[in-house]
């Protein structure tokens, strides 16, 4: 039996993404004869099967990959969502979460800079809305980069969600018999998360303090096609 | 969102030259067979959309985007709304036409489109079908098959050919069969028009069990209700895919299974414009089915009828309630519903003047079956509820007489009991009259009896 903790404390979720559109961030890096292809996209976990091996027939089609790339790609795809449904069966606990979202990304030209928090209790959110919106407001020519960003903060999310039930399942072996008061504690333990009532108490006030608003401001930067080409130099130096 | 058919073309940035690529009217089928168009595509700037998506407007959803794409549709996901799929589909094209005539790829789209790659996979193949992005005008690559199978996947089976057999027997009748025969594999039995639609077998075989066999040239050129009811089945399941509707319709070519599509009088009505003529056409058909069936077998009262599942409903012995349950599903829910209610209407009226009995109800009932289900309880519980308050009525006027007569008796006691009373006083009065003069007569007496002795008294004095 549960007894009820702190005001904070909610009951065990199956896991699921904390988003209203259950979708996998799925990456692809795959390396064969000579050629390299680096995807990220979203993939909905629901769709049948057979998906997988047409969208990797139609990409290796589209980009004129050499065909030994569709088994590797199908393949890459369906261990992740083997992963992610192997996930889907557990209980994670999401307790009060407000976590901070970083984005450190480039796409093409664009290098975009911003960190923001999300509520990971809102089952209701949309990352490819926020996505779309950001690249609109900041007036954004690639129409790649809201993919990207969408799938970033997927990414973080699909990583905090793995967390939280890696941390119930923790919680659940090693405080067993212990009352359901001590779940809420082990959730904000993570770190990340901040704490609501600290946050809305009447000490402090919802408007940021000056000193993180530097941090919490989007930055976007339009990079020229020599620095491109040194920030993927250096990336692949970092990867090696 | 509502879910026009526009007839125009999309928005004027674009100069849509439709060449006809397709011999049907409506504007829902693809063709099936692309034609070489007269123009080439040597202007660059020009895009070419065919002229079976015409229906295709920037800022509306047509009908058969949402057949073909319901899961942005059905609301299951607060995300996957029309709204998003708009997005999606706005997107691929404006992408498309920006690098007209370059052919743009899945991968392309992907890449620049927030959600997730199925979902975007889907509307891209969907407009690639309907030639919306990657048009050729010179196309002679055969179009994606509706259901998705490999465009290796095109043999054709032969469309069942007319039998040619030599003249049947019918088992019911034993006559011999002119026009046409029904034959039921399952039990080996050849029946005559007549038998089979007088349902002259035995009991326990199906009218879904026999197969109609044409036998004379005649038939040939006439369609029958049950041929016209499975052409149309056909073309509502294989869209396009005339092979497979020949199949399904037996005993006609594909060239007469398209002629006879197109000739259909209703065929203009498939773009869904439904007029009066419509609906009128079905309220006739329902009134009129609804006088035939006398027994009131309600077969199809019970089975649901969604688009795509005809058979319960078209397989009715009688083909003509059969048609008017297609013809519903055709028009749409809107037409069917008026027409059933302006039949359910004149239906009840027509009960409610002759009779309240059982018979009453199978009509309703037909009628509502007629409907193909669309008419929900409400329509027969208004009926009810008509002649419910009609009673009422009556019963209410019944009571008001009585309340009145019995005022009236009250008021005929209490005169009655007035007159009583008038009369009791009368004989009361009366009595103190002759009290009074029996007292004036006493006091009279008295005098004279006091005077003559005060007269005697004073003679004795003297």
């Amino acid at each position: 039996m549960k007894a009820l903790g702190s005001s904070g404390w909610k009951g065990p979720v199956k896991f699921r993404m904390p988003t209203a559109e259950n979708l996998v961030p799925i990456r692809l890096d795959i390396q064969s004869e000579g050629q390299r292809y680096k995807d990220a996209f979203t993939w909905n976990p629901s769709d049948p099967d057979n998906e997988v091996v047409v969208f990797a027939k139609r990409t290796v089609k589209d980009l004129k990959l050499p065909s030994a790339f569709i088994t590797q790609i199908a393949q890459s795809i369906q261990s992740q969502l083997s992963d992610f449904r192997a996930y889907e069966g557990q209980d994670m606990y999401t307790g009060e979460k407000i976590i901070p979202i970083k984005l450190d990304l480039r796409v093409n030209h664009t290098l975009i800079k911003d960190q923001f928090l999300w509520d990971l209790n809102n089952f209701e959110s949309d990352p490819e809305e926020f996505a779309r919106t950001l690249c609109k407001d900041l007036g954004v020519e690639d129409p790649e980069v809201g993919p990207a960003v969408a799938f970033a903060i997927r990414e973080q999310l699909y990583e905090i969600a793995i967390q939280s039930v890696a941390s119930a399942r923790e919680s659940r072996l090693s405080k067993k018999g212990r009352r359901g008061s001590d779940h809420g504690s082990a959730s904000k333990a993570s770190g990340l998360s901040m704490d609501l009532v600290k946050l809305f108490s009447f000490k402090s006030s919802v408007v940021r303090k000056r000193k993180d608003l530097d941090v919490y401001e989007p930055v976007v930067d339009l990079l020229t096609s020599e620095e491109v080409d040194a920030l993927e130099a250096r990336e692949e130096r970092h990867a090696r | 969102m509502a879910a026009k058919a526009p007839d125009s073309g999309g928005s004027g940035e674009i100069l849509p030259i439709t060449p006809s690529l397709s011999e049907t009217t409506s504007g829902v089928t693809a063709a099936s067979q692309s034609t070489q168009p007269p123009s080439s595509s040597s202007d660059v700037d020009t895009v070419y959309v065919p002229s079976y998506s015409r229906w295709f407007s920037w800022t509306d959803i047509d009908d058969c985007e949402v057949r073909s794409l319901p899961e942005f549709f059905n609301s299951k996901s607060s995300s996957k709304n029309p709204k998003f799929y708009i997005y999606l589909r706005n997107s691929i094209i404006k992408q498309y036409r920006d690098d007209h005539p370059r052919k743009i790829s899945f991968t392309d789209v992907r890449r620049t489109l927030v959600s997730d790659v199925v979902s975007i996979r889907r509307v891209f193949d969907f407009l690639e079908y309907w030639g919306l992005i990657n048009h050729s005008s010179s196309s002679s690559a055969k179009p994606l098959k509706w259901d998705e199978k490999s465009a290796g996947d095109a043999s054709s089976e032969p469309p069942t050919t007319v039998k040619e057999t030599a003249k049947r027997i019918c088992n019911g009748c034993k006559s011999i069969c002119s026009v046409a025969c029904f034959v039921c594999d399952k039990y080996e039995l050849t029946l005559c028009a007549r038998c089979y639609v007088r349902g002259n077998y035995r009991v326990g075989i199906n009218s879904t069990e026999f197969k109609r066999v044409e036998l004379s040239e005649e038939s040939k050129k006439v369609w029958s209700e049950k041929e016209t009811l499975q052409l149309m089945e056909a073309v509502m399941h294989y869209g396009d895919d005339w092979k497979k509707v020949a199949t399904h319709v037996t005993g006609r070519t594909e060239k007469d299974c398209v002629s006879q599509f197109v000739k259909l009088p209703f065929g203009e009505q498939f773009v869904k414009e439904s007029d009066s003529e419509d609906s009128l056409e079905a309220f006739d058909k329902i009134k009129g089915s609804a006088d035939l069936e006398s027994g009131g077998s309600d077969k199809e009262g019970s089975s649901p009828n969604k688009r795509m599942r005809l058979t319960p409903l078209a397989d009715a012995s009688n083909p003509i309630m059969a048609q008017a349950a297609f013809l519903s599903a055709l028009a749409g829910t809107k037409v069917a519903e008026a027409a059933a209610r302006a039949a359910v209407t004149a239906l009840s009226d027509v009960d409610y003047e002759a009779e309240k009995n059982a018979t009453g109800d199978p009509h309703r009932q037909d009628a509502n079956a007629n409907s193909g289900g669309d008419i929900t309880n409400s329509e027969r519980a208004w009926a009810d509820a008509k002649s419910l308050i009609q009673k009422e009525e009556q019963e209410v006027e019944g009571a008001i007489k009585e309340i009145v007569e019995v005022e009236m008796k009250k008021i005929r006691d209490r005169i009655v009991h007035f007159e009583k009373l008038d009369l009791e006083m009368e004989r009361s009065r009366k009595q103190l009259e002759d009290m009074k003069n029996l007292l004036f007569t006493d006091q009279l007496n008295i005098f004279f009896h006091t005077r003559k002795a005060r007269k005697s008294e004073d003679r004795v004095d003297c």
